[in-house]
């Protein structure tokens, strides 16, 4: 009994941890701009070190992935970061002249930090909005509109 | 996925994963005085109690109710242990208040606490569309809620399975034993984060 106090307390902290991830289409460009909010506290944290432009587009490069159809990487350029509250946004860019539909993506932000992670990426394509949801070893997704049924 | 069952995701992973063990402790506690007979009335509470939550949930992400994070973080495991002396308390349910039936309500006033919880965290993420987050969330605890409440009851009966080997007492007697021992259990931890958390 009193070994298993020490557990429950170490248990008892009962945060959500989550980003959102939005992915928009513009036409002007045809890129895909990518905007990742992120709590100031929890980003800071991962980096290790106060949160710079290089720094931040550094850890996103390697936790944030967009592939084409064909399994191509996209070249994603960082567009800058603003803070309201206790919230980042990050911003990418990446041109898809075939659209969004079929790309894939992997968001993987924070799974270094904590087990219970949750990452939500929204999307709309074709005029219907979709939703994806990464937790802790998913693999890359593809950004399709849900089934009719669904 | 469409972005409904996203949310249900969130809200049932929140509340199923081990990590939420001040939530699950909760629910352990509200169903120690049930059998199996009693299914319904445990349903009843725990729907209340997701009411509630749902009720505070949407009045502090919506702005209309500012709670102070570090009150609200106190009151959760205040909560936990009332509802344990509750349970110690009360033997005979028939003769207590309303026939014992007030207890969907103190477990809504309770949902009320337990929703402000994370309102704020929802609340700056979704600064710009709350609604389908937030409904699809509370769902997706309510659906989590009863995964947990079905786990409880098999822990429940292993408990009385327990106490029923151990003693030669017939099964009222098991019934009473089961809900000291658990609610004694929850309501030391639960202390212990209340002494914690104390912002006094």
């Amino acid at each position: 009994m009193r070994a298993l106090v020490p557990l429950f307390m170490a248990l008892a902290a009962h945060p959500l941890h989550t980003t959102l991830t939005q992915l928009a289409y513009r036409d002007a460009d045809r890129s895909v701009e990518v905007t990742i909010r992120v709590f100031a506290d929890d980003f800071r944290a991962v980096l290790a070190r106060d949160v710079t432009d290089s720094a931040a587009a550094a850890y996103l490069r390697s936790t944030l992935t967009l592939t084409d159809r064909s399994g191509r990487p996209l070249a994603v350029v960082w567009c800058g970061m603003k803070r309201t509250g206790d919230l980042l946004w990050l911003c990418l860019r990446a041109p898809a002249p075939q659209g969004m539909r079929g790309l894939r993506v992997r968001v993987a932000l924070l799974f270094d930090r904590y087990d219970d992670q949750i990452n939500i990426v929204q999307a709309i394509l074709e005029g219907r909005r979709v939703a994806l949801l990464f937790t802790r070893g998913d693999a890359s997704k593809p950004l399709d509109a849900p089934r009719r049924s669904g | 996925m469409s972005e409904l069952a996203a949310y249900v995701t969130l809200g049932f992973r929140h509340i199923t994963d081990l990590e939420a063990m001040d939530h699950i402790l909760f629910l352990l506690a509200l169903a120690a005085i049930y059998r199996p007979r009693d299914w319904r009335d445990s349903l009843w509470v725990v729907t209340a109690f997701t009411v509630g939550h749902s009720v505070t949930l949407a009045l502090a992400v919506t702005g209309a109710l500012v709670l102070p994070t570090r009150v609200i973080e106190f009151l959760i495991p205040i909560t936990i242990v009332a509802t344990c002396l509750e349970n110690l308390v009360v033997r005979d349910r028939q003769r207590a208040l309303w026939g014992g039936r007030y207890r969907p309500v103190f477990a809504g006033v309770f949902g009320l606490v337990h929703g402000a919880g994370f309102a704020n965290y929802l609340r700056s993420l979704f600064v710009d569309q709350i609604a389908l987050p937030l409904f699809g969330f509370n769902l997706g605890i309510e659906l989590g809620q009863l995964v947990v409440l079905a786990l409880a009851a098999g822990v429940l009966a292993v408990v009385d399975r327990a106490f029923a080997l151990a003693t030669v007492r017939p099964g009222g007697a098991v019934l009473r034993l089961r809900v000291i021992a658990v609610s004694s259990f929850v309501a030391l931890i639960a202390a212990r984060w209340a002494m914690e958390r104390s912002p006094f």
